[in-house]
């Protein structure tokens, strides 16, 4: 219990409290899936200095990273859809973030599918009846 | 008076609500085979809907989270993807059998051939999703599926020999002919029929739609314990004029009019005329509920906005994958394969897939990060964990009678 490295404050399993977590942007509107999370200082395959500090969330990611944690391998870092950590303002059964999800580019595919298909058919811009 | 009027409008659509393409023609098959003989599997399976449909309210309402939320939250990405790929897949085969079973009511009603009817049915089932309020759309056809209580009116009409009926009801077993594989496919058919898995995506995703708090669980308890097991009584009241009529006249069940021949023979026209619209009302309503339900499951899973309480265009994918999978129904229909025979294979399958839904609510109804204080009390942790038993006992046992058999034949 006296462990000095454990840190203050609310303590968040990785697996458990952020992966595969619904994302929800400002407004409530579902943005994604926490599909992966990028890690800062450390190397994949390399081991771990004793003496290193910890590594930190750097962004959650969402699109190709998530088959590649299903089937494996890593997508090139350009193909990679981020959401940088800075922007999430709390972390529940939901994880929510400061911004409006049409500013991200995770939520790329909704709105394109939104605007050429869904919103030209009559009515699908208005609410139900 | 108006918190009166919306209990006694949640029970009675729950009711109206119960009976789907499967629960029908299930019920038939097996009471002009077996009799009462299978009573009992439907009230475990009543039960076990009760149990299942209350925990995942219950979770939706407290959380905030739906069902496949959950599941890809607790089993990770790729178990989670299994299980969305088995769920989907069998979501869909029912989705199939609800519209093939519209058709056929419309059918029975104007003699026009299915396979005509099925594309204006599948475009009368996107115009519901893509337009009306989801309130609206639930209240109308639980409230027109009342209409099947015809089916118990027409049971006193018959004036059958009671004691004969509840001697059935109280000797399960087969009727002698009837090997005992045979009948136990049916009892796997019969749970999967009552406790089909579409009903809980359905379920916990209405409880967000209709946007449940915690206020609301009383209300929502009070529909699924005093609706179910009315519209359970329903099932026995069609499985019961079977084994009336079509029983001892060894008539074989293949299709619709021999599900409403009973209710003909015992009130003429003006009892088919309520069969015929209860059905329709019964399967348009599980066709509109098996279509969202296709839509929840892929939207939660991968994290889209979904929900009928938004525009279409604020959940676009929701909604041109609901588009996409009623043209893959239709595309399965129009090969011209028997509705009744995809409504068969759809409840065992469903029983196959019972323990993928259940198992994850269970875990979740117990913890307290998404419950508080609303976890799973003991008796129904022990009620339950009982029925976690029989429902992988049925799942197991679903496919290997399924072959032993022959699909009953």
């Amino acid at each position: 219990m006296n462990d000095h490295r454990r840190p203050a404050g609310r303590v968040l399993d990785a697996h458990l409290h952020l992966l595969d977590r619904q994302l929800l942007d400002r407004d409530g509107l579902p943005v994604t899936t926490v599909d992966d999370l990028e890690l800062d200082g450390i190397e994949p395959g390399a081991s771990i200095d004793p003496d290193a500090p910890a590594p930190k969330v750097t962004a959650i990611l969402t699109g190709p990273d998530l088959a590649t944690r299903i089937f494996g391998g890593r997508p090139p870092s350009s193909r990679r859809v981020r959401i940088p950590w800075e922007l999430v303002t709390d972390v529940g059964t939901a994880i929510r973030l400061g911004v409006a999800g049409a500013s991200l580019d995770a939520t790329w595919a909704e709105r394109w599918v939104s605007e050429h298909i869904i919103g030209r058919i009559p009515g699908g811009r208005h609410d139900p009846e | 008076m108006k918190r009166l009027f919306s209990v006694a409008l949640g029970i009675l659509t729950a009711i109206g609500g119960f009976v789907d393409i499967g629960d029908l023609v299930t019920n038939a098959v097996v009471g002009s085979r077996f009799g009462l003989g299978l009573v009992w599997v439907v009230l475990v399976g009543v039960v076990g809907i009760c149990v299942f449909a209350q925990m995942s309210g219950r979770v939706a309402a407290v959380s905030g989270r739906a069902t496949f939320e959950i599941i890809r939250e607790r089993l990770g990405p790729r178990a989670g993807l299994a299980n969305l790929a088995a769920s989907f897949l069998i979501n869909l085969l029912t989705l199939t059998a609800e519209i093939g079973g519209v058709a056929l009511a419309l059918q029975l009603a104007t003699s026009v051939d299915p396979l005509l009817w099925i594309p204006v049915v599948a475009f009368g089932v996107w115009v519901v999703v893509w337009r009306a309020r989801f309130a609206l759309l639930e209240n109308v056809t639980g409230l027109l599926g009342l209409t099947l209580l015809v089916f118990a009116v027409a049971l006193f009409m018959l004036a059958p020999d009671w004691g004969q009926l509840a001697g059935q009801a109280l000797q399960p077993g087969p009727p002698q002919g009837e090997p005992i594989a045979t009948y136990w496919f049916f009892a796997v058919a019969l749970f999967g029929a009552a406790m089909t898995p579409y009903e809980v995506f359905f379920f916990s995703s209405g409880a967000i739609e209709e946007r449940w708090t915690v206020k609301d669980l009383a209300t929502s308890r009070l529909n699924v314990l005093v609706g179910f097991p009315l519209g359970g009584l329903l099932s026995v009241a069609i499985a019961a004029c079977a084994a009336v009529v079509l029983l001892p006249a060894s008539i074989d069940v293949t299709s619709l009019s021999q599900v409403v021949l009973p209710v003909a023979q015992a009130g003429g026209k003006v009892a088919l005329a309520f069969v015929i619209v209860g059905i329709l009302a019964a399967t348009f309503g599980a066709a509109l509920e098996t279509t969202l339900s296709s839509g929840y499951t892929l939207a939660q899973y991968f994290g889209w906005s979904w929900g009928k309480f938004r525009r279409p265009a604020k959940a676009a994918r929701f909604h041109l994958s609901m588009i996409i999978c009623l043209f893959i129904a239709i595309a399965i229909l129009a090969t011209g394969v028997d509705p009744i025979l995809v409504t068969e294979y759809s409840v065992v399958f469903s029983a196959v897939a019972l323990p993928l839904t259940y198992l994850p609510i269970l875990i979740i109804a117990n913890d307290r990060e998404y419950m508080g204080d609303h976890v799973n009390g003991r008796a129904m942790n022990f009620l339950g964990s009982v029925y976690l038993v029989i429902i992988l006992v049925a799942a197991l046992a679903a496919i290997p009678l399924l072959i032993i058999t022959g699909a009953g034949a």
